[in-house]
């Protein structure tokens, strides 16, 4: 077992019945095999009630993982994270052989789980090649479950894997905020794509979520000096304050220059009024 | 199997038997379609059917004949499977694809899970897949371990029954009951003296493919009773009200247990209507055509009768993985009469 951290165990035996409590209590002492059962059999024992966690008022589940968040989790997720930590993790092989099997054997509940728990089960990087699979995956739930409110990807991903789900969350049209870490892993070779994308849905007269912006924002040149114009000049506030966000982060002298054409939108920036932030919305 | 070709097979399929020249289909006299408007508005639970080897036009003309619910054992696929991963592919589908293709048509899918007893002869694999049937057993709709039992009675066949009902005792599970083609009264006596040696309470074990000759035992031992209405081989309906009028309802319950075969997911609406024509109560009628399934397999914790009993709307734009049942822009309910194919 590894060293489970007494916040997560507190805060899930918060949110439980006494029976519920006594179940979890009881699958401490099991063997791997009996856990890999609790596992699977959680949502015969306890209920799916959403649970809320606020890290900002509470602390972290997890010291030194900032990024791993419950919010909005039900129990039985909360619990077969919980019951993995419970699992030996010697030898290597033997847990390594134990999470397959689950994942083997899940459905897409426990896949969601699964994936939850990546960023806290031991040999962190035994896991990338599922963790790079569900990002191909066609399951809206498993998908999210690594995509969004993850730390594992931000932590463990390369650069092709990391822009591979970036664009994969803009093309299934999530909320890339969502995604942890998203500003400290912008890459140019990200951009490109993203500048490639942005090129193709104007092509077609097609809508673009104005998020993915801030993608491309500091690796942007005067090339897309049109399309920013044409922005800058939208009947929609919300497109020209992308525009001006853009050429504000660009740091490029014509962009600048073209900013400096909107002063209104250019003061907002400089005093703090106008970031990404106000621009982060779910898509529809 | 059949490496001797000059050898009878030792496992015949589900549909060939061996007094098949003797015996007469009796439902193919009448007319079905003159016989629907007895059953409108009847609800129907088929408790064995493996849908996973039926087509979507079944699952359309099911709903439309009133099932509402249907329990997919686990079994054999019409080949041995040759590895672990075809196990856990197949079990993870009635889990999975399965449950969500019946949905598209407004019909509740559950299983039960088990090692069928054909494949419990290969011991190497049989013990590599009781390994993970827990992991499998103790999902979400998973209403039992089924269907377990003999099929040529041999040794490794009463071994991996007998673990199947200690798992069936440990998760808390009805047990589903598959008795032997061949040497069925024998066979179907050892399953019930087993269980019970295993201290399984019989009214957690359904008992399935009774006859007229292995019926009363079932009942007087305190079994379910299971009738699977299968052309040929099984049960006939015509046959099949005469138990009732015999045996009354109690503990009695009917399936097709449709499959690859040659079969019929009718099977349940279709003696209903019979039924109904031979003027048994509908009372009688309505349990062992749902009633009794529901009471069976209810023990799981696993049935909410509100998943199918209120009105249920299937959601046309509902997705499973990503991927859905309906292919450019097809409806789940096309105009079945049209000549044209759109």
């Amino acid at each position: 077992m590894t060293d489970i951290p007494t916040n997560l165990t507190q805060f899930l035996f918060e949110q439980t019945t006494r029976t519920e409590r006594e179940w979890l209590e009881e699958q401490t002492t099991k063997n791997d095999l009996d856990l890999m059962t609790a596992f699977v059999a959680a949502p015969r024992f306890l209920s799916k009630k959403i649970v809320s966690y606020d890290s900002k008022s509470k602390g972290n589940l997890i010291p030194n993982l900032i990024g791993f968040q419950v919010d909005g989790w039900n129990l039985v997720r909360l619990t077969r994270v919980w019951l993995l930590l419970h699992l030996t993790p010697e030898p290597k092989e033997q847990f390594v052989k134990n999470i397959e099997t689950l994942f083997d054997t899940a459905e897409l509940n426990e896949l969601v789980a699964l994936y939850s728990a990546l960023p806290v089960l031991p040999y962190p990087r035994e896991w990338l090649p599922r963790a790079t699979d569900a990002v191909r995956s066609n399951m809206g739930f498993v998908f999210d479950s690594i995509a969004l409110s993850n730390p594992y990807p931000e932590l463990y991903f390369s650069e092709l894997a990391w822009n591979q789900l970036v664009l994969k969350t803009i093309f299934n049209g999530k909320p890339i905020h969502w995604i942890y870490g998203l500003d400290r892993r912008k890459n140019k070779e990200l951009a490109i794509a993203i500048s490639d994308f942005i090129e193709e849905r104007f092509a077609a007269g097609r809508k673009l979520p104005l998020q993915i912006w801030r993608l491309v924002a500091p690796f942007v040149d005067e090339s897309k000096h049109p399309k920013l114009i044409s922005l800058l000049n939208s009947n929609l506030q919300i497109e020209r304050e992308v525009a001006a966000l853009v050429c504000f982060e660009s740091k490029n002298l014509e962009l600048l220059s073209l900013l400096s054409k909107y002063p209104d939108l250019e003061l907002s920036i400089k005093n703090g009024e106008l970031d990404w932030s106000k621009i982060e919305s779910i898509p529809e | 199997m059949c490496q001797n070709h000059k050898e009878p097979s030792a496992n015949p399929s589900h549909f060939e038997s061996i007094s098949s020249a003797e015996e007469k289909p009796t439902h193919r006299d009448l007319l079905w379609e003159d016989y629907q408007n007895l059953i409108q508005g009847m609800r129907f639970f088929d408790p064995h059917i493996h849908m996973v080897s039926r087509t979507t036009d079944d699952y359309q003309m099911m709903a439309k004949a009133g099932i509402v619910a249907i329990i997919e054992p686990a079994f054999w696929v019409g080949q041995p499977r040759t590895g672990l991963s075809s196990f856990k592919d197949y079990y993870s589908s009635l889990v999975g694809w399965e449950r969500f293709r019946s949905s598209q048509f407004g019909i509740k899918h559950y299983c039960t899970m088990g090692l069928n007893s054909r494949e419990a002869n290969n011991e190497r694999l049989a013990d590599e897949v009781m390994e993970i049937l827990p992991l499998f057993a103790y999902k979400e709709g998973v209403v039992g371990i089924g269907e377990i039992g003999f099929d040529d009675q041999t040794p490794l066949e009463e071994k991996y029954y007998r673990l199947q009902l200690e798992l069936a005792k440990k998760a808390k599970l009805p047990v589903q009951i598959h008795t032997p083609h061949r040497d069925k009264k024998r066979g179907t006596e050892r399953s019930m003296s087993i269980a019970l040696e295993h201290g399984l309470d019989p009214s957690w074990v359904v008992v399935d493919h009774n006859n007229e000759e292995t019926v009363k035992s079932v009942l007087d031992q305190g079994f379910w009773a299971a009738f699977t209405i299968y052309p040929f081989t099984k049960m006939g309906n015509e046959r099949m009200v005469n138990v009732v009028e015999k045996y009354g309802s109690e503990r009695i319950m009917i399936n097709s247990s449709a499959d690859w075969g040659i079969s019929d997911p009718l099977a349940i609406p279709k003696t209903a209507a019979l039924m109904i024509q031979k003027g048994i109560p509908l009372e009688v009628i309505r349990m062992v055509t749902y009633q009794n399934a529901i009471d069976a397999f209810a023990k799981s914790g696993q049935i909410d009768i509100n998943d199918f009993e209120t009105e249920f709307q299937p959601d046309p734009n509902a997705k499973f993985h990503g991927n859905s049942i309906l292919r450019g822009g097809q409806q789940p309910v096309p105009n079945k009469n049209s000549l044209f194919i759109q």
